[in-house]
Formats: C-alpha cells, structure tokens, sequence
C-alpha cells in the first residue's frame, strides 16, 4: 500500500546513508569525481578518434557524447541503488529490520531510489557542468549546449519522466538481489554496461547491427537521452523532445509495472523460502 | 626473517584467491562483465566516428580494466572486507606475515584474472579485427612489468585502506574512473597525442598503469621493440619497486598504529 511517510522516511534514510557519512559538501563532490572523469574519458576518446580517424571533428557529435554520457551515469547511478540497498542491508542486518514492519519492501526501495535519484542529479550536472568547462580547456573546442530556462526546464522533465523505468530495473534487479549472495553485486554492472551499449548514450544505436539497433531504439532509456539531447543541444529540437518523452513515459511505466510485480511476487516466496534475513542466502 | 613460512603463507593465499575463482566458474563470467562491455562500448564509439583503425585501444583498455578492477576491489579493499568477516583477527594472531598475504593476494588475484582478461582480448578480437603490429618480447615484458607496478600499488593502497571502514568503497568509487582516464586506458594520456597539459601528465605518470598502457600501445600496435622502450620499462621497474617499498612502510607505520589505537580489527566502522 502506498504510504508517502514510509516513502518520505526510506528517501531520508537514504539521503543519510549516501551523504552523511562524511560531510555532505564533501559527500557530493567525491560523488561528481566518478561521472566527471568517465564524461571526460568518452570526449577525450572522441576527440582523439575524430581528430586521427576518417570523419571529421563536429562540436555538435561532442555536445551528444557529453550530454549521452552525463545521462548514462546518472541513470546507472540510481538504477541499481535497491540491489545495493538490499545486498548492503542483509550483510550488515538492516533489511531484517524492514522487513519485519508491515510495509513491503518495494516502497522501502523506492524510496531509496529516489533519494539517490536526487543526489545523481545534483551531482551528474555538476560533473557536467565541470566536464564541459574541462573539455573547452583540455581539447579547445567548443561544445554547443543551449544554457535557457527552458532547456533546464525541458531537462528536468526528462530526468523526471525518466524514473519509472529506471525504478522498474531496480525492482528487477533488486528481485534477484533478495536470492543472491554472491553475485548480486556485479549484476548491475552488467546492466549498467549494456545500457552503455544500447541507450544510445555515446554513439547512435543505428551503429549496432539489426535487430539489436532496432530493439535499442525502443528502451525508454535511449528515448530519454535522446528527449535530453533535444532539450539542451543547439539548435535544440523541440519537435523530437515530445515523441521521445512519451515514448520513455510509455515504456518506463510498462517497465515498471511489470518489474514491480516480479518483485512483489519474489519478497513473497523469498518471505515463505525465509531468505530475507540470510547473508548467506 | 625466515623465508619458508613466507612464502607458504604467500602461497596459501593465493591458492584461496584461486580456488575462489575457480572453484565457481560463474565468478569468472561475473568478473568479466564490465572490462567486456566498456571494452564493446569503446570499441563502437571508436568506428561509429571513422576511427576503426584504434579498436584495439578499446581492446586493450578492456583488458587492462580487468586487472585495475582486480587491484581496487579484491587488493586494495580486501583487508576491509577480511575485518568485516572476522579474518583479519586470525592473520594478526597467527605469525604469518601481512607483506607475504598481499603478494600471495595479488599473485591469486593476476592469475584469477586473467581469464577474464583472455575472454576481453578473445572477444574484441573476433568483433573488431583490430590492426595489430606487435613486438612480442617488448609486449610481454611490458606487460609483466606494468601487473607488477599495479599490483605494487594494490599492496600500498591496501595498507591505505587497513585505517579505514566503509569509507574504502567510497575511496574505490571515487579513485576508479579518474585513474582510468588519467592513465589513458582507452586513449594516449601521455605523449604528443594526449589532451592533458605537461604537468597533469607528469602527474599522470606517477601511476603505473599510465607508462605501462602507453608503452603497451606503443609495443602491441606500433611494433617498438625493448630497444625503443627502455625509458618506460625503467620507470615501470621503479615505479614497481618504489610502491612496494611504500607500501612495506605504511603497512607496518598503519599496523603499529591500528594495534595502538585499539581500531585495526574493528570490524564495522
């Protein structure tokens, strides 16, 4: 059942969680160090490519590998916080303590995947904000962002709608988690490296062959990042923006939905196999 | 000190890290995931702008994050993990020494490795063809002197680690990436072809992987031979020896200081 105070105390805890262990100025900024150097790893491997390769440099193929990156590190960031959430409780006994309070679990996940959604937010545009300043001075060229109110505001909605789907893959994820012992941890890297691949974040999905191309497109991922390319790159297209939303709206809450019920259905038989509280599981 | 019980200490621990991995051969396709599609990912971001003839850079990065990858999470926090579980007590009560854990550690953890590392070069190389021009004997003895100058490392940053708790992970998040881009994984960090000014290279160089990726590069895809590449196989080989002696310094300064603050075998902090 949906309690926005259970939500409200699992987002809290998790802002606690991610930020309080040093202080919170500091906890941010060492979060923005991981997204900066990887947004700055993929312009550097463009710039170096295009500069020695067959294609020519284009500032505005830059603007999309800068912003295709910044989206993928925040999207892998909060995506797989309920796996983290749920490995990190039962090796340390804190998800017992959820579990045994008439909540489900899944709002408790939710609400940990929101507070990490605002904490990657925050620091996946600074480390944009560094990256394109560290990118004008490193490489010397250009990258044609369009700074408005608007864009802001037609990014922040991106970022928004985006969150069901990345909250279903956390369901999913987090469903394998509450079986797992051992390997849970480097499933959402496996996740998070597949939508490198397929989200289109730092070369067109048309680059992949068919039909894999085609199933690329259709993720709610992809269709994010390229409603946020929309938005913030000049000259802006703001008759793409639309489509491309509604289609990452559409999938995400399919997603969602689908991922929440594998996960309700995996804490109930986890609950009746008395999994929940095993470090060993 | 006596050599004996060292190395079968050395040994012991490494037949742990061995049997780990393959013991449970899954754990070898858990490892492999992410040097395997930030490998793919590079290597399609390099012919997506008409820069196939780079490919094996993105190969290469994938291989060589394999290893990094090892030395963060299975060297450099392993001692933190080791006190969560209860087994740092015992190798401090017991008379086997923490140098020879580490190199046992990091000797299990290049072999345990390497699968994944043969799997990463299998794979770009059935997918991308990439042009290779090697000098085998400057390759492989880069090669080998670049793992020894990491792992060295791994054995400092352990010590490091051994005054923290959980902070650890968070110091591996925060140092993964920017050591990943300063030593040029996938791209030259240093040399004509880099974007970084003089100073940040120089900077750069400290890290091992820095001169062992470019001369790497400079070997596997540019056939330089030993002969071309003895400035970088010299400073490998001090880069090595200078991070082993760090880390015999601060693990036995951290230790002493762990034992006397009453916080080395503190399991959760």
């Amino acid at each position: 059942m949906l309690s926005f105070r259970s939500l409200f105390a699992a987002a809290w805890m998790g802002i606690q969680h991610d930020l309080a262990w040093t202080t919170p100025a500091a906890s941010l900024l060492l979060d923005v160090v991981a997204p900066f150097a990887s947004i700055m790893t993929v312009s550097i491997i463009y710039w170096f490519g295009a500069s020695h390769g067959t294609t020519p440099f284009d500032p505005a193929r830059l603007a999309y590998i800068l912003v295709g990156a910044t989206l993928y590190a925040h999207v892998a960031a909060y995506a797989w916080v309920p796996t983290a959430a749920i490995a990190e409780g039962k090796n340390l006994g804190v998800f017992p303590h959820i579990y045994i309070t008439s909540r489900s679990t899944a709002l408790y996940l939710a609400g940990r995947a929101l507070s990490s959604f605002a904490i990657s937010t925050t620091t996946s545009m600074l480390a944009l904000c560094f990256a394109y300043f560290a990118v004008g001075g490193f490489l010397h060229e250009p990258v044609p962002l369009m700074i408005t109110p608007l864009s802001v505001v037609l990014l922040a909605v991106a970022l928004l709608v985006n969150i069901p789907g990345a909250l279903g893959l956390g369901y999913l994820l987090g469903a394998y988690s509450l079986y797992a012992s051992k390997f849970e941890w480097s499933l959402p890297g496996y996740v998070a490296g597949l939508l490198m691949i397929f989200s289109g974040a730092i070369f067109p999905t048309s680059t992949l062959p068919w039909p894999l191309s085609v199933a690329a497109a259709g993720l709610p991922f992809t269709q994010f990042i390229a409603a946020a390319r929309d938005a913030v790159i000049a000259p802006g297209n703001l008759g793409g923006y639309g489509p491309s939303l509604l289609y990452c709206l559409a999938g995400g809450v399919i997603m969602l939905a689908a991922f929440l019920v594998v996960y309700l259905s995996a804490e109930k038989r986890a609950r009746r196999d008395g999994v929940l509280d095993r470090r060993l599981a | 000190m006596e050599t004996r019980p060292w190395l079968r200490t050395a040994r012991a621990r490494a037949q742990v890290r061995l049997w780990s991995i393959f013991g449970e051969p899954l754990w070898i396709i858990v490892n492999m995931g992410f040097p395997i599609f930030s490998s793919l990912a590079f290597s399609l971001l390099y012919l997506s702008i008409g820069a196939g003839s780079y490919v094996g850079f993105a190969v290469l990065g994938g291989v060589m994050v394999a290893f990094w990858g090892n030395v963060l999470w299975s060297m450099a926090s392993n001692f933190n993990w080791d006190k969560q579980e209860g087994l740092f007590d015992i190798y401090l009560t017991s008379p086997a020494s923490i140098t020879a854990l580490l190199v046992g550690m990091a000797a299990g953890g290049i072999l345990a490795t390497a699968p994944t590392a043969g799997i990463v070069t299998v794979l770009g190389w059935l997918l991308f063809h990439p042009v290779v021009s090697p000098s085998w004997p400057a390759v492989v003895l880069t090669f080998g002197l670049t793992l020894v100058a990491l792992y060295a490392l791994g054995m400092t940053l352990s010590s490091l680690y051994l005054v923290y708790g959980r902070e650890a992970e968070t110091m591996n998040n925060v140092i993964q990436e920017p050591v990943s881009m300063l030593s040029g994984m996938y791209f030259p960090s240093i040399g004509a072809f880099s974007p970084f000014p003089f100073a940040l290279q120089v900077a750069a160089s400290l890290i091992p992987l820095t001169i062992g990726m470019d001369a790497l590069r400079k070997s596997l895809f540019f056939g330089q031979g030993v002969e071309g590449l003895w400035l970088d196989l010299f400073l490998l080989a001090d880069l090595a020896v200078a991070m082993l002696i760090a880390s015999a310094v601060s693990l036995d300064a951290l230790e002493r200081k762990g034992r006397r603050d009453g916080t080395i075998s503190v399991r959760i902090r």
